[in-house]
Formats: C-alpha cells, sequence, structure tokens
C-alpha cells in the first residue's frame, strides 16, 4: 500500500470517530469498563502469583513432638533431624521459649495462663532445607519420625493460594471473554452507523473500482481508534485505583505485622498492562469492524 | 469490448429477466440500448459491470471473462470501466474538484498525474470554473457532467451510462448527448441505456432494442421504435 493512501485511511479514520462522536464515547466506556474488570482479575492474579513465589522461597518448616515425650525421646528425635541430608540446619524452640511466645501472644490477657506451666506445651525444631523443592520429601521423612506428632510447611499455603488462583483465573476467563465480545458488537454496531452514513460513499467508491480493502480499512482505523481510546482509559482508571489501593493495604499489612504478603507495584507491572490493554483494545475494536462491514460490501 | 454469448439471467424470485442474449459491441462503437422499464435492459448493464451474474451463458467486458471472474478482480474491471447513473451519485461534501479527483485517489494515481487529468476533464466536459463549487451549487446538467468527467478522468476504453439524462429536462439532455457522443468520437466505447426517443432518433447511431427480456430489434443507423408503442405506454 502507497504511503499517501495509508494517510488517506488514517484520516478517513480519525474523521469517522469523530463524525460519530456520542456512539464512539458510548463504545469506548464499553471497552473501558470491560477492560477494567479484566485489570483487577489480571491484578489479583499477578499479586496471588507473586506472593506464592515468595511464599515458596520461605523454606522453613517446623516439627512439633508429641507434647508427652520426655527429654530422652526428644533427644532422639533430634538425632534423626541432625541425620537427614536434606536438612541443612535447625533451631530447637524448647517448652519455655513457646511459652514465652504464647505469653507474648496474649499479651494483656496473659492471666489466662495463670497456673499453668510450659509442660503442656510441645518442643518443636525449626528447620532449614537445603533444597527448597525438596520440602515435600522432607515433610514426609519428617513425619515417619516417631515421636512427631506434625510437621508444618509452607505448601498447605501454597496449595491452598494456588488453587484459588486457579479457579479466579478460570473465572476471570469466562468474564473477560463474554465483556470482550460484549465491547466488540457495541463497536461493531457504532461502526455500522458510519457505514450506514457513508453507504452511498461506499457505493459510488465499489463503482470506480476501489478495492474492499481500501473501502473497509478507514472503518477498521475507526475500530482501532475506538478500542485504543478505551485501553487508555481503563489504563488510567486502574493504574490510579490499585496504586491507591495497593499503598494503603501494603501500609496497614506491614503496621499489623503480616510482612510477607506485598502488593506488586504498578511500575513494575504498568508497562505489560498497557501493552496488553492496547493489543486487545485495539483488536476487539478492528474485528468488531470487519463484522460490521462485511454486509455493506457486497454491491 | 462487449460480448454477451447466449445470456440468460433468472432473479432468485423466478423472473426471466434476459432470455438467451446474443450481443457484440466493438470498440469505438456507440450503442443505444432501448426499451421499457422492466425490459431486461438495467440487467443487462449492470451485468456488464458485474453488479449481476450471469445464470447461463457468457459475458466477456475489455477483455475479462465477467461470468467466472473472482471477487476480487471485480475493482480492476471497473477501473476499466466509465460509470454514469441517473443520479449522478456525486459526494455531496467534496468539491466538484475533488470528486473528479477522487477517482484517481481510489486507483493510487499520483498525484501529479491527479493535477493533471483532472482539470483536463473538467475542461471536456465545460466545467473548468466550477472546479471549487459543491455539488448542490450546481443545476442537474451541471452536477452529470461532473459524473461524466469522474468517469472520463482514468481514461477508460468503455464508458456505461444508464439512463444519463433521465433526470434531466430535454434541451440539457441534449447537452449530456452530445458531449458523449463527442467522447466517442475521441475512441471511447459508448454504451447507453436511454428512454430518450427524440435524440436516439436523431443521433441515427446502433440502437439495440429490447422487450420482455429479448433483443428484438439491432440496427444499425437506427430509430428508436418503429411504432414507438412502448414509449407511449410508459410516458
Amino acid at each position: 500500500m502507497k504511503i499517501r493512501t495509508t494517510k488517506y485511511i488514517i484520516k478517513e479514520g480519525f474523521i469517522n470517530a469523530y463524525r460519530n462522536k456520542l456512539m464512539s464515547l458510548a463504545s469506548i466506556s464499553i471497552v473501558a469498563a470491560s477492560l477494567v474488570i479484566f485489570g483487577m482479575f489480571l491484578l489479583i492474579t499477578i499479586n496471588l502469583g507473586q506472593n506464592l513465589k515468595g511464599l515458596e522461597e520461605q523454606p522453613e518448616l517446623e516439627v512439633f513432638c508429641d507434647h508427652e515425650l520426655d527429654d530422652a525421646q526428644v533427644q532422639t528425635v533430634e538425632q534423626a533431624i541432625k541425620d537427614n541430608t536434606k536438612i541443612q540446619g535447625y533451631t530447637k524452640v524448647t517448652r519455655q521459649d513457646a511459652f514465652d511466645k504464647v505469653k507474648k501472644m496474649l499479651e494483656n490477657n496473659a492471666s489466662v495462663l495463670e497456673g499453668m506451666d510450659e509442660s503442656f506445651l510441645p518442643v518443636s525444631f525449626k528447620i532449614k532445607l537445603n533444597k527448597p523443592q525438596e520440602s515435600k520429601q522432607a515433610v514426609e521423612e519428617l513425619r515417619s519420625i516417631k515421636g512427631v506428632e506434625k510437621v508444618t510447611y509452607p505448601q498447605q499455603v501454597i496449595e491452598t493460594i494456588s488453587k484459588l488462583s486457579y479457579w479466579l483465573r478460570l473465572i476471570s476467563v469466562i468474564v473477560i471473554a463474554i465483556l470482550l465480545i460484549v465491547a466488540m458488537f457495541i463497536i461493531s454496531n457504532t461502526i455500522k452507523l458510519t457505514v450506514f452514513a457513508r453507504r452511498k460513499e461506499i457505493n459510488i467508491m465499489k463503482y470506480i473500482g476501489a478495492t474492499d480493502w481500501f473501502i473497509r480499512w478507514p472503518f477498521v482505523i475507526e475500530g482501532i481508534i475506538i478500542g485504543f481510546l478505551g485501553a487508555v482509559v481503563a489504563f488510567v482508571v486502574i493504574s490510579y485505583g490499585y496504586s491507591a489501593i495497593g499503598d494503603k493495604v501494603n501500609s496497614d499489612l506491614i503496621y499489623s505485622g503480616i510482612s510477607f504478603i506485598k502488593f506488586v507495584k504498578m511500575r513494575e507491572i504498568g508497562f505489560e498492562i498497557i501493552s496488553l490493554y492496547a493489543i486487545i483494545g485495539s483488536s476487539v475494536g478492528a474485528i468488531g469492524s470487519v463484522m460490521s462491514i462485511r454486509k455493506y460490501l457486497h454491491v | 469490448m462487449v460480448e454477451f454469448k447466449n445470456v440468460t439471467k433468472k432473479y432468485p424470485n423466478g423472473t426471466v429477466a434476459l432470455k438467451n442474449i446474443n450481443l457484440k459491441v466493438s470498440k469505438g462503437e456507440f450503442v443505444f440500448i432501448v426499451g421499457s422499464s422492466g425490459s431486461g435492459k438495467s440487467t443487462l448493464m449492470k451485468m456488464i459491470l458485474k453488479e449481476e451474474d450471469a445464470s447461463d451463458g457468457e459475458v466477456f467486458v475489455n477483455g475479462y471473462n465477467v461470468s467466472t471472474m473472482q471477487r476480487n478482480e471485480v475493482p480492476y474491471l471497473r477501473r476499466g470501466l466509465g460509470i454514469v447513473f441517473q443520479d449522478f451519485r456525486l459526494l455531496p461534501n467534496k468539491t466538484v474538484y475533488e470528486n473528479v479527483a477522487f477517482a484517481m485517489q481510489i486507483v493510487e494515481a499520483q498525484p501529479k498525474e491527479i493535477r493533471r487529468q483532472v482539470p483536463m476533464a473538467l475542461a471536456l466536459v465545460g466545467l473548468s470554473r466550477k472546479a471549487n463549487v459543491y455539488p448542490n451549487q450546481l443545476s442537474g446538467g451541471e452536477q452529470q457532467r461532473v459524473a461524466l468527467a469522474r468517469a472520463l478522468v482514468n481514461n477508460p476504453c468503455l464508458l456505461i451510462a444508464d439512463e444519463p439524462t433521465g433526470n434531466l429536462d430535454p434541451e440539457t439532455s441534449w447537452e449530456i448527448m452530445k458531449l458523449l457522443s463527442e467522447i466517442n468520437s475521441r475512441g471511447t466505447t459508448v454504451i447507453i441505456a436511454t428512454h430518450e426517443k427524440s435524440i436516439v432518433d436523431a443521433l441515427k447511431k446502433r440502437v439495440v432494442a429490447i422487450d420482455k427480456g429479448e433483443i428484438v430489434r439491432d440496427q444499425e443507423k437506427g430509430q428508436y421504435g418503429d411504432e414507438d408503442k412502448d414509449y407511449k405506454i410508459h410516458h
């Protein structure tokens, strides 16, 4: 295609979109709304994934002995842990340590512990693994040690979160597909109005010998403009909204001492999101417009 | 230039518009297609443009076999033809000059070519001084001349005119017909579908009469009709 033809086509595309201001605006809003909802799902998924990774990198396990074990039996458990080659190191949490921790957790309500001593609490070992990816096997081995009551490990949390994020992703795909189809039909309808307004012109162009694509392109450009503007609006909304919520939640989390959950910063993923938005918005617009002109081209 | 071989056209609703038409128009000819409304002459014109396809038989235009042509080749067939309609079909938001230039833009002509050809086409139809005027400021005859300039600007070898004077008064009709005849004398083949009995009779060109989908008469230096029966019925 020649450069001046491209110029003509792009100019006509803008003129079309402008002439049809109200409908264009409506379509832009629909695209923006769909993309904002899409963005919410996307951000939740990204955050879950990121935090999951953080959790997976925490190789710490904790082995709780049966609280009825005597010192000698605890000793054998400790020996078994020491002998395990998958374990890099460990710290022993004595009954006294655990009791202190409980006391500290209860703070002002420590009075409930009055008259009790540490004997109802189990001895536990905090364990650091050599390789985090061996955690599953290590957990199995530790469980099989006689006198071990339970082993806690981040894997449980990880599994729950991955299951959650799987469902979330599935739901978001369905929701987004529906929203984008709706957006496509609305864009297609908008462009149908332009096509209808210019049907005489299209007819004349066909008689003079314009190719189908020469006629089609300005409408495709119109669709792309609408889709792209929708994407820009959606990005502005989502990035402001997300930053506001993210900052608030992050500071709340730090305040309450939960430091392992962290919101991903917008500037880290902003570029990916805007490019994804631009691609989705433009293609929805382009497909919508191709759908609407098909009928009118058969002269 | 144009050849119809045993062409039959049936519309999906069962109407037979053309029955076994054989017609040959050679390069440089000037042909009137006459007949009452519904006789099939519009269908015949549409088949030259591949607006309608033959149900049976073959149509050749300008070296193309129109009957077997692919959809994407149609624009290139039409680029070799100049087309004029009864209702002018000018773009109201473009000036006279832009309307004519538009025909060259869509075939992706060089801007230099456009600047050279458009004034020439406007001069040919005598509208050089109205180049920057919008169609709604022109009379019907002038609008049709703009349409003619647009049809000619790409130097087609065949000009098709479907009732070109249908919306014009007799005097203006004459001017347009004279112009068409002049264009023909420069070497362009011209095919006109018309109702204008007086003009057809006066010009003494080849006349092909169609009635109920069949060619009933094909005469060199012909007349509109021997008894002008159809003419009276419809006017």
